[in-house]
């Protein structure tokens, strides 16, 4: 408290003091509108700002007037040694900067002047190490961005504040004392009010908790870095959030020379971990309002940030800094109307006149100098929606959403340090002849098995998939995934480059400086993860598409132990399906023999054949899965390398009739399988059939289905001789009418398993079995043409008589 | 002559005190005929952290509207300009409890009230004339009889019309040029005929949106109203509290003497809160019943519960009771409802029960009652 009431006292801009110390919150034009007038009253010869250090490179990229915001910086951190934990995982973070960032504010002025200004906060993987798990940038489950703002914005005094100020959040109560009533004070008298809420904040904090999100020991290292600025440089302007000033102040003390004042650094010096290149890294990219205000969330960073922006180009319009928030509302009110217009809403231009006045009312009545952002939202739902606010009628917010977001999106300066996955894609698309310059997507065909270089294109464009760049879309082709379209050798793609392909690369350009060497250490990761066979398999065709072939082996290995553990007859059936079909395809995709897979085929054969006996009574709807995979197994066995399997699965078969109830569908397909191994079979078909269509009522809808199972494996067993027509022909006649129709969806189902050919066969011997001929059975009735034209007479007659009757 | 004690007297003079010490403490500035300050109508609905001293005593001033403020606000700023207010959501949401206490205090009265129905005219909307006089003198001022419209644009006060959407769309319409010119034509009275209305006069209207046998709007009128849709309570905690407000206001204004149980007060709300949101609190999906789960129900069904212990009983809360006037106030259109009501029952509260035992354990036995 005593330190509060000090910074009260003494100006802080003052030119004869060492260093003067800036407090901000991120992406506050407010703050950054003081910055500047703050570097004009101070004329400091040095700027430390609050930032990873390793990014001390990229500052001239982000100052340079070619560079338009908003920019961001992306730093990524490899835990190589496993200083973090067993794991090893990759870290990664973004600090964006908008053209209100008091940061970026204090990057150009420097510049512009002339003078040296340096980030001087840890560089990130030292924060990260010196950050307890899952706090601050550690925490998990949120998108990671260096901002601290939620410091400022946390704990039981903000809650009070807020709600004797009868502001519904820290965004609003930010606003109104910061953003619009800090236009109304001078910079002196703007520091002083930030400090005495960045001082409370910081109060009610607990020392603890600052020290576990690594907190004190960044304010160790920049106050370090301030006491080192201070010796060299006559005046050193730090920019920093303004929780840490105070943590700052505690940390440094004056001292004289003969040269003249300079601060002196009182706390622990802050060991670092020599962390080399390949652990840590850090680029620039080019970012979007849309991005910026995703990452805002939290209330790290302000929301909203295409007002803020139209605010701090307001600011700077006009003479003086008043009126900026009144004229931005405006502005954002008229720009809603007219899009909302023209997207067919009913808004005319006397609403926007009363949304304004409505914005100004609340403006007035909640004590701001200026309507805001919260004002400006309640005018447009007020004034803009017509009748109750629904998803039908909310569109003219959404259109303000839109607005305050933002859409701008950012350049980088020619030149500028780019990650060497992206000079890598260019390449890669130069190669296969892809042109990324076009804003319209591309298609292009690939011959796969002609041409080497179509199938590395192929190869690439499913490495591009693979890591979620929606870039490339296989239009046509064969769909290894799914296991369908298998016999197509040409493939088509779709692609297009676009900002989000960019911004993937980047998030993933830590994992490798290649597309390819990206996308091999994700599968690695994904696969050392995948506990089930069927994820395990699915992942393992997946590196067959990209053309990994040298993890194929170590993938194998540990494929087998996945199979092992995994008791899942379903995921299993769909591993061994997977397995099969790259089997088969070996050969066509150029594949040398990488992998063992019949070794894995036959450990995953003998996993399912132990469960299926008790797949008997498996649900309806995976009545089908379970029979397409009995039929899968019956069909490798059919294979030369595989044939010794056969009397396992028939055994297996066998078991599996031995059963109570199985289904009948899976029943009729078992059977039919059996049939297919050994005739004597077709006994038992003969009674299981006429058993279903004999039973009783519930019991006679599954002859039907135990058809469809009979005919999805053996459809030829109606073509063995007649008696099997005969016997269903004369069970069908026997039924009653309503019976028939019950049945009649299920049996066009098991009819729908044969050819045209075989159906038109099948017609012809059941239209003798009652003595008629084919055509008969398919066409109607003649009517010669005398009796169509009295027919239509008749017609013509009756439609006569009925007008008169109208 | 024994004193008349009305039911529900009006917001006025139920507030009566708090009214007066606003006024008069009122430093703000006041839009004309208004008779406080939009800050101090804001005061007098959201509440005062510090009680007024007026005449030596302390009046503290409870927050009334308990939700959304900043809707609150929205309100204010609306009447205070030239469009119409317009309070839409389903029933129970407390609209037409707002628009009472924004007509008393910018108005001081919350009386001068079109009730809409199916069977509303025109004549109720703009005036009708008292025959008898009307054969004796003609067409005169004297005979005309203003409706709450006419008060309403003579003294510049707020008009309330409350259930609009139940009056056919176009007798609604009769509105429309009296919210947009601010002149009521009489042409019977020539050339007196012309009300101009005076500042201070608005319209504040209501409309249900999920009620059987509503009107729909035209547009002309919508665009003479600024809509706010006041959507029920969503949190358990508010809920609960809305509960126990407006039962001990109930209890006070009929005498009975006895003191609100907070848990039940609470057990309803969470009822009421998961069935409405069709989602229990230990995440369970539940069908939502078609009836409206309003706070107001939920209200209803406590007090009900209440009076029947404190005339019946001992004074104690019945959870039986309480399940028994629950089922009234749910099964009202729908059969189905009765059934969602028990497996509500049979899934939420037997697992509350088990996992929270106490009272949530006597609930699930009252479960006998659900028929």
């Amino acid at each position: 408290m005593e330190q509060l009431l000090r910074s009260q006292e003494a100006p802080a801009l003052d030119q004869e003091q060492p260093v003067a110390f800036f407090p901000v919150r991120h992406h506050s034009p407010a703050c950054a509108y003081h910055l500047q007038k703050a570097i004009e009253a101070y004329k400091p010869t040095c700027i430390l700002i609050e930032g990873p250090e390793n990014a001390q490179e990229l500052a001239p990229v982000l100052a340079h007037p070619d560079t338009k915001a908003p920019v961001a910086l992306y730093y990524f951190y490899r835990d190589l040694k496993g200083l973090l934990g067993e794991e090893k995982a990759d870290y990664k973070c973004y600090y964006p900067f908008l053209d209100c960032s008091p940061e970026l504010v204090a990057l150009r002025e420097a510049r512009k002047r002339d003078i040296p200004a340096r980030f001087m906060d840890l560089p990130y993987g030292e924060i990260l190490l010196g950050t307890a798990e899952n706090t601050g940038v550690r925490k998990e489950g949120e998108k990671q961005t260096y901002n601290d703002d939620y410091l400022l914005s946390r704990g039981r005094y903000l809650e009070l504040l807020c709600e004797k100020t009868g502001l519904r959040s820290f965004a609003e109560f930010w606003e109104k004392y910061f953003e619009i009533g800090g236009l109304y004070l001078d910079t002196e008298a703007f520091i002083r009010q930030m400090l005495t809420y960045c001082g409370l904040s910081r109060q009610h904090s607990p020392r603890e908790e600052l020290r576990k999100e690594g907190c004190l020991l960044r304010e160790q290292y920049m106050a370090w870095q301030i006491a080192q600025a201070s010796k060299e440089h006559q005046r050193v302007l730090a920019v920093t959030g303004g929780f840490h000033t105070y943590g700052l102040w505690e940390l440094l003390e004056k001292r004289e020379s003969q040269e003249g004042s300079f601060l002196f650094y009182t706390g622990e010096p802050v060991k670092l971990h020599h962390l080399s290149k390949e652990e840590q890294g850090v680029y620039p990219l080019s970012y979007s309002m849309e991005a910026a205000d995703a990452l805002n969330g939290y209330a790290s960073g302000m929301p909203s940030p295409g007002f803020y922006q139209r605010v701090w180009e307001c600011l700077w319009e006009q003479e003086e800094p008043k009126g900026a928030y009144r004229k931005a509302v405006l502005e954002q009110l008229v720009r809603a109307g007219r899009q909302a217009r023209q997207k067919k809403e009913n808004i005319s231009s006397y609403d926007e006149i009363c949304a304004l006045s409505m914005a100004r009312g609340l403006a007035v009545l909640r004590g701001k100098e200026e309507p805001g952002l919260y004002e400006l939202q309640d005018a447009a739902l007020s004034s803009f929606v017509k009748g109750e606010c629904t998803l039908s009628t909310d569109m003219p917010l959404r259109i303000l959403q839109e607005l305050n977001r933002g859409r701008q999106v950012g350049k980088l300066m020619e030149g500028a340090l780019r990650p060497p996955i992206l000079e890598d894609f260019e390449r890669q698309c130069k190669k296969f002849g892809l042109k990324i310059q076009a804003s319209a997507r591309q298609e292009i065909t690939l011959e796969l098995f002609t041409k080497k270089k179509h199938l590395a294109a192929s190869r690439f464009l499913y490495q591009m998939e693979f890591l979620e760049t929606e870039f490339a879309k296989r239009k046509k082709g064969a769909d290894l995934l799914n296991r369908r379209d298998r016999s197509r050798i040409r493939e088509v793609w779709t692609y297009g480059f676009s900002s989000h392909v960019l911004s993937v690369l980047v998030d993933v350009s830590m994992s490798g400086g290649t597309v390819e060497e990206a996308a091999r250490s994700r599968i690695n990761s994904y696969f050392r993860k995948s506990v089930s066979s069927r994820d395990a398999a699915k992942l393992l065709t997946q590196g067959f598409l990209m053309g990994f072939l040298e993890e194929q082996a170590q993938m194998g290995m540990q494929l087998k132990q996945v199979l092992a553990t995994d008791g899942d007859f379903f995921s299993l059936a769909e591993a061994f399906s997977h397995m099969r079909m790259l089997y088969e395809l070996q050969e066509l995709y150029q594949v040398k023999a990488f992998l063992e897979l019949r070794e894995l085929l036959e450990s995953c054969f003998q996993k399912i054949i132990q469960l299926l006996p008790s797949m008997g009574q498996v649900d309806k709807e995976r009545e089908q899965a379970c029979m397409e995979s009995c039929l899968s197994l019956y069909q490798i066995t059919g294979k030369k390398d595989f044939r010794m399997l056969r009397p396992v699965l028939a055994e297996a078969f066998a078991r599996l009739l031995q059963q109570k109830s199985v289904c009948p569908g899976l029943e009729g397909a078992v059977l039919g399988l059996l049939y297919g191994y050994e005739s004597s079979w077709e006994e038992r078909i003969f009674v299981a059939a006429s058993g279903y269509l004999r039973s009783a009522q519930e019991q006679q809808l599954n002859s039907a289905s135990f058809l469809r199972g009979l005919f999805y494996t053996a459809r030829d067993f109606v073509f063995v001789g007649e008696r099997f027509l005969i016997m269903i022909d004369g069970l069908l006649g026997n039924l009653e009418p309503e019976a028939f129709l019950r049945l009649l969806p299920e049996l066009r189902r098991a009819f729908s398993y044969f050819t045209p050919l075989e159906t038109d066969r099948i017609a012809r011997q059941a239209a003798a079995l009652h003595g008629a001929s084919k055509e008969k059975l398919l066409g109607g009735l003649v009517v010669s043409p005398l009796e169509y034209a009295y027919g239509e007479e008749l017609d013509a007659y009756a439609r006569k008589r009925m007008e008169e009757w109208i | 002559m024994e004193q008349v004690v009305e039911i529900k007297p009006p917001v006025e003079v139920r507030y009566a005190k708090e009214l007066e010490a606003l006024r008069a403490l009122d430093t703000g500035k006041k839009p004309k005929n208004w008779r406080m300050s939009p800050q101090a109508v804001r005061t007098f609905i959201l509440g005062s952290h510090k009680p007024l001293i007026w005449k030596g005593e302390e009046i503290p001033v409870r927050k009334k509207y308990l939700g959304n403020d900043a809707l609150v606000e929205r309100c204010i700023i609306t009447l205070a300009g030239n469009r119409g207010l317009m309070l839409v959501g389903e029933p129970g949401t407390a609209k037409t409890m707002l628009s009472e206490l924004l007509s008393a205090a910018i108005s001081g009265t919350s009386t001068n009230t079109i009730q809409g129905t199916a069977g509303t005219t025109e004549d109720m909307i703009k005036y009708s004339w008292n025959y008898a006089l009307l054969l004796a003198r003609g067409p005169v001022r004297e005979a005309l009889v203003p409706s709450p419209l006419y008060m309403g644009m003579e003294q510049g006060i707020l008009t309330r019309f409350e259930e609009i959407t139940r009056t056919p769309a176009e007798i609604q319409d009769s509105l429309i040029s009296v919210l947009s010119d601010k002149v009521l034509h009489v042409p019977e009275l020539g050339e007196e005929g012309l009300l101009f209305a005076k500042a201070g006069f608005n319209v504040i209207g209501t409309a249900n949106t999920r009620d059987k046998g509503v009107n729909e709007m035209s547009s002309a009128l919508k665009r003479r109203f600024n809509f706010e849709t006041v959507m029920p309570v969503r949190d358990v905690s508010l809920e609960k509290q809305i509960i126990i407000n407006e039962v001990e206001a109930l209890a006070l204004e009929n005498q009975i003497s006895m003191e609100v149980d907070e848990d039940v007060a609470e057990l309803l709300a969470a009822t009421y809160h998961e069935l409405r949101e069709g989602v229990s609190s230990m995440g369970h999906r539940i069908d939502k019943p078609y009836a409206v789960m309003s706070t107001a129900e939920a209200v209803s069904v406590y007090y009900q519960t209440m009076m029947t212990a404190y005339y019946y009983g001992d004074s104690q809360m019945d959870l039986g009771c309480l399940v028994e006037n629950l089922v009234g106030a749910v099964q009202k259109e729908n059969k189905e409802d009765l059934e969602r009501l028990r497996s509500y029952f049979q899934t939420v509260v037997r697992d509350k029960g088990g996992k929270e035992g106490g009272l949530w354990n006597s609930y699930y036995e009252a479960r006998k009652h659900l028929r």
